[in-house]
């Protein structure tokens, strides 16, 4: 047996980490997932490497977020080496020592955005992000970038990082926001002003499984994908939409992950939700791996799978095939609808209330982003947390025309009033700097 | 201090290798006889007691024999094995089938999950079947295997119970290590019952010839760990006796430096340089099991690199530049061969005095002629590029040692990381290597006395070893010891501690068995617990332990 794509495998299940006890995110939660890639021999099949996890800098995940009051009060080893797993996947997917690779690493990412007060959905850090802004700044070749995340919850911390990034597509497939944390990802969620279209929703109902899943790859993400030709394609790898997740209502299965993995190709998956820690993950570990390195998957199957009792009712797969026409529909009028709205604007603003359900915080925010022809346009948010902290973080994008970037480097020498510090990230001189005011 | 000597404390060891067979006798903690002799191949019973005659042996007082072959090695690597059949039940994941060999494997239904569970009732009928099938090949062997038996080895056993009748050779998976990992437990228990013939005739006949030399002691084997095996251990597990020639060489550096340190061991022979390393004066073991003939095996082993770059290897120009190995082109000039090897350029130079300077300087004016430079020079050449090959792979090979993947943010925080502080060098050309090795590694090098018999001392000091896995699960209520046939109820509280107790108290009751004398040290090498949560309650705990004798040998009274 020998992989048809070389993979590699950053397995990093922080056994000495928790955020409580009894919390989902515990010690055990990827114990029976070793159990099964040992007992399979995944490691010892010719072309399967197993590499070792790293330490992503300050300086890295200060790229990504505006961590109040610093980087340091917001995070904890464990996240540091989650999002260093995922940065070294990234360095030997691009140095060309494996065609592919999947960091299975926790703690998860997604639900964190741009401005970090604390932690949101298992998340402080976006480990996927700081994996992305660390691939663009070393390998800049890279200029585009699809994530396609199939977490069952919606990646609302992704979508916030990328919103107004017309080089970084993020996808989102999950649970209808109506029914499920954290609530949002509809449709009309869809991208800010300079970059809009490169955010696609799709939220699938309760009870989707294999077959209307795996229709909105082939008939909504694999023809966005072709049409934006990313240089890179990132497979944010939540297990949750399994139908014995515990804190989800999917019935996708271990081998409807696995058809999925193969279908999309992903140069890069990184592990994100995934909470059945027995009857799923082992499985669905076992069937991405195998996907990914082209092998046989077809053996891969959950003990107690009953394929017939959650397949979906035909009223399902409408509502999904209708859906996907909608959303694939919209996204080709992408640039009618950007000069129907913003032609004429030169600012715009949008507001925005988020709460941290993992620490109990709340944080109101005012964006304000340059609508610009010439470069994704800089932005400022005024973020206020409960915690007492209010912050300005100002983003000069990579690849700013002069005007964005005297703007924001305007905005960061002239703010003044009730802040506890000004905020910088200037993506083209890798440079991120704090004025305590 | 303890002194494991008696009276009667005679040892041999011998340890016979493709070349050579080399052989030592300890007396009272002495090294008193050493012997070396080419091995007859065709006939290794020979080699062995040739190799005792020649040692200087006071029979009446032997008390310890140890034996280090390269029976078992041999026959997988030249595929001399019989037929042997498999039965094997596997469950879902990748297909059994990638891993069957011959027309003799068969895959039986029957499944087991990661946590021991039975989900698929084990197919009696289908077993019966392929016995009969089996037996109507007339095999006589077979070999058992379920995936995840170390888990739960319900499966194996059944299988077992119904066929032990009929097949005189048997092995089951559970009972050749206590790790998982479904292809390589399917090939170590497919090797174990396939040499189990030629081992059992082998072990016999030694055992007479050394009662007819009257050695009436019960012979020990060495293993690929460094560790040794009674006689009885070595008939039921022979796979275990694979691959100890490297083991001996290391543990022999052990017993001769009486190393406590970090260092590098390298044995250089005529084929290959042997590279292990000592952390705390313990040789590595390798995290998953040997190779063999091709194969992945649970078959525990001494963490090594096998170089391609020795005495006999070939010396030739390439675009300007010597190269070194990697294949051996029979013996050096100096010694009868035709072609320049290493050794030659250390015959030229005045380092190695056997056989015939000038053949060695006529093997390399060739390339004398080619690059213009004297016969002296080339050797000097030569020896310094032999002695960077072995630096650099050194430095490779502690590399991907120090680069292993950890599992816990306290082992990415403060990692063991393994920086050599001292070299020991052994086997033929060491002696005269010292001193340049030490300039290239730039840290001390050791040649220790007996340095060319080094083998066959750590065969006869290496102590017995054992390893145990132990799992509980306190949910299921259940302790397991795979290795040991061991499956326990145990109440909801039993915790780490206890886990570690009932492991400690088997294996005294195993040391006793064993009739050892002095009570080796037993580590925990690996331990984890986990609590096991269902919903949001806390229902059970997950201990994970695994108990080994430190790898070790007996001391040396000179040291
Ligand atoms: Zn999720
Ligand atoms: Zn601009």
């Amino acid at each position: 047996m020998k992989a048809t794509n070389s993979t590699g495998l950053i397995f990093f299940p922080a056994y000495d980490w928790e955020i409580s006890p009894t919390h989902p995110e515990r010690q055990e939660r990827l114990l029976y997932t070793q159990d099964q890639i040992m007992e399979e021999g995944l490691l010892d099949i010719e072309g399967i490497h197993e590499f070792k996890a790293g330490f992503a800098t300050e300086h890295d995940i200060q790229r990504v977020h505006f961590c109040i009051p610093d980087v340091a009060s917001r995070i904890t080893p464990s996240h540091n080496i989650s999002a260093g797993g995922c940065i070294e996947a990234a360095r030997h997917v691009l140095d060309g020592d494996v065609d592919k690779a999947f960091a299975l690493v926790r703690p998860p990412g997604h639900h964190s955005m741009r401005v970090v007060h604390g932690a949101r959905g298992f998340c402080n850090i976006n480990i996927e992000a700081i994996m992305v802004e660390w691939i663009r700044f070393n390998y800049p070749h890279v200029k585009k970038i699809a994530i396609v995340d199939t977490d069952c919850h919606h990646g609302d911390g992704s979508q916030d990082i990328y919103w107004h990034d017309p080089n970084v597509l993020y996808i989102s497939l999950h649970q209808d926001g109506r029914t499920l944390y954290p609530g949002s990802g509809f449709p009309d969620e869809f991208g800010g002003p300079n970059a809009l279209g490169m955010t696609v929703n799709v939220p699938l109902p309760p009870r989707t499984s294999d077959k209307g899943y795996l229709s909105v790859i082939e008939n909504l993400v694999l023809p966005i994908l072709d049409e934006f030709k990313p240089d890179l394609v990132i497979n944010s790898a939540g297990q949750d939409n399994h139908y014995s997740d515990p804190i989800t209502d999917m019935a996708f299965t271990a081998g409807g992950y696995a058809r999925l993995n193969e279908m999309l190709s992903p140069d890069i998956c990184v592990l994100e939700g995934g909470y059945s820690i027995e009857a799923a993950l082992p499985y669905v570990n076992t069937g991405i791996i195998l996907a990914l390195a082209g092998l046989d998957y077809s053996y891969v199957q959950e003990p107690d799978l009953d394929i017939k009792s959650i397949r979906e009712e035909q009223r399902i797969l409408d509502y999904i095939y209708r859906l996907t026409d909608g959303i694939f529909e919209n996204w080709h009028k992408r640039n009618e609808l950007r000069s129907e709205y913003y032609a004429k604007k030169e600012y715009f603003q949008r507001n925005k209330s988020i709460y941290y359900d993992t620490d109990g915080i709340s944080e109101s925010q005012v964006e304000v982003v340059r609508v610009c022809d010439r470069c994704p346009g800089v932005f400022k948010i005024d973020s206020q947390a409960s915690t007492g902290y209010r912050i300005l973080g100002i983003h000069i994008p990579r690849g700013a025309c002069q005007e964005c970037k005297h703007k924001g480097l305007e905005w960061f020498s002239e703010a003044s009033g009730p802040y506890y510090g000004v905020y910088l990230q200037d993506m083209d001189a890798d440079e991120y700097q704090v004025r305590l005011l | 201090m303890f002194k494991p000597w008696g009276e009667k404390d005679m040892m041999l060891g011998i340890d016979v290798g493709g070349t050579h067979t080399d052989a030592v006798c300890i007396d009272n903690g002495s090294i008193i006889s050493t012997v070396k002799r080419l091995t007859h191949t065709q006939d290794l019973v020979s080699s062995i007691v040739d190799a005792v005659e020649g040692l200087d042996v006071d029979v009446e007082r032997v008390e310890r024999v140890v034996l280090s072959t390269t029976l078992a090695t041999n026959s997988i690597v030249e595929d001399r094995l019989g037929p042997t059949g498999m039965i094997v039940s596997g469950g879902p994941g990748i297909d059994p089938r990638e891993y069957f060999l011959d027309e003799n494997f068969y895959l039986v239904k029957g499944a087991i999950d990661h946590r021991g569970r039975q989900y698929q009732e084990l197919a009696e009928k289908d077993v019966i079947d392929v016995g009969r099938r089996l037996k109507a090949r007339s095999i006589e062997g077979i070999g058992i295997v379920s995936k995840f038996s170390v888990r739960n080895p319900l499966h194996e056993n059944r299988i077992h119970s119904i066929l032990t009748e009929d097949f005189r050779y048997t092995s089951m998976g559970h009972q050749m290590s206590g790790s998982l990992n479904f292809p390589r437990r399917i090939f170590t228990t497919y090797f174990n019952t396939a040499v189990m013939p030629v081992q059992h005739r082998f072990l016999e006949s030694v055992g007479m010839a050394l009662r007819d030399m009257g050695i009436y002691t019960d012979m020990l084997i060495l293993k690929a760990d460094g560790g040794t095996i009674t006689y009885n251990s070595a008939f039921n597990l022979p796979v275990e006796t694979i691959l100890s020639g490297p083991a001996a060489s290391i543990m022999g550096a052990v017993a001769l430096t009486g190393e406590r340190g970090t260092a590098l061991v390298l044995d250089i022979g005529g084929t290959t340089t042997d590279m292990g390393v000592l952390a705390g004066g313990v040789p590595l073991m390798q995290p998953r099991g040997v190779d063999i003939g091709g194969k992945k095996t649970l078959v525990r082993g001494l963490e090594l690199l096998s170089l391609g770059v020795a005495g006999d290897s070939r010396v030739i120009l390439e675009d300007g530049n010597v190269r070194i190995g990697p294949t051996r082109v029979g013996p050096p000039a100096c010694l009868g061969g035709e072609l320049p090897t290493p050794t030659d350029a250390l015959s030229v130079v005045g380092l190695f005095d056997e056989g015939e300077k000038e053949r060695a300087r006529k093997a390399l004016s060739d390339m004398s002629r080619e690059m213009n430079k004297s016969v002296e020079d080339v050797a000097r050449l030569v020896i310094k590029t032999f002695c960077h090959e072995l630096k650099d792979a050194a430095i490779r090979f502690i590399n991907e040692l120090n680069s292993r993947p950890v599992y816990t943010i306290h082992d990415m925080i403060y990692p063991e990381v393994i920086r050599p502080e001292g070299i020991i060098v052994v086997g033929g050309p060491a002696g005269s290597l010292c001193s340049l090795l030490e300039d290239t590694f730039g840290i001390p090098c050791k040649v220790p006395r007996y340095y060319e018999v080094a083998n066959a001392v750590g065969a006869c000091l290496a102590r017995t070893t054992v390893r145990i896995t132990l799992l509980a699960d306190t949910y299921l209520g259940k302790l397991l010891c795979p290795e040991m046939d061991i499956e326990e109820d145990i109440p909801g509280n039993y915790s780490p501690d206890d886990v570690k107790a009932f492991g400690m108290e088997r294996l005294d009751e195993l040391y006793e068995y064993l009739g050892m004398k002095d009570r080796p040290e037993t580590d925990v090498v690996e331990e984890q617990s986990f609590n096991m949560v269902r919903g949001f309650r806390t229902v059970g705990k997950n201990i994970r332990m695994r108990l080994q004798t430190r790898p070790g040998v007996l001391p040396l009274s000179e040291m």
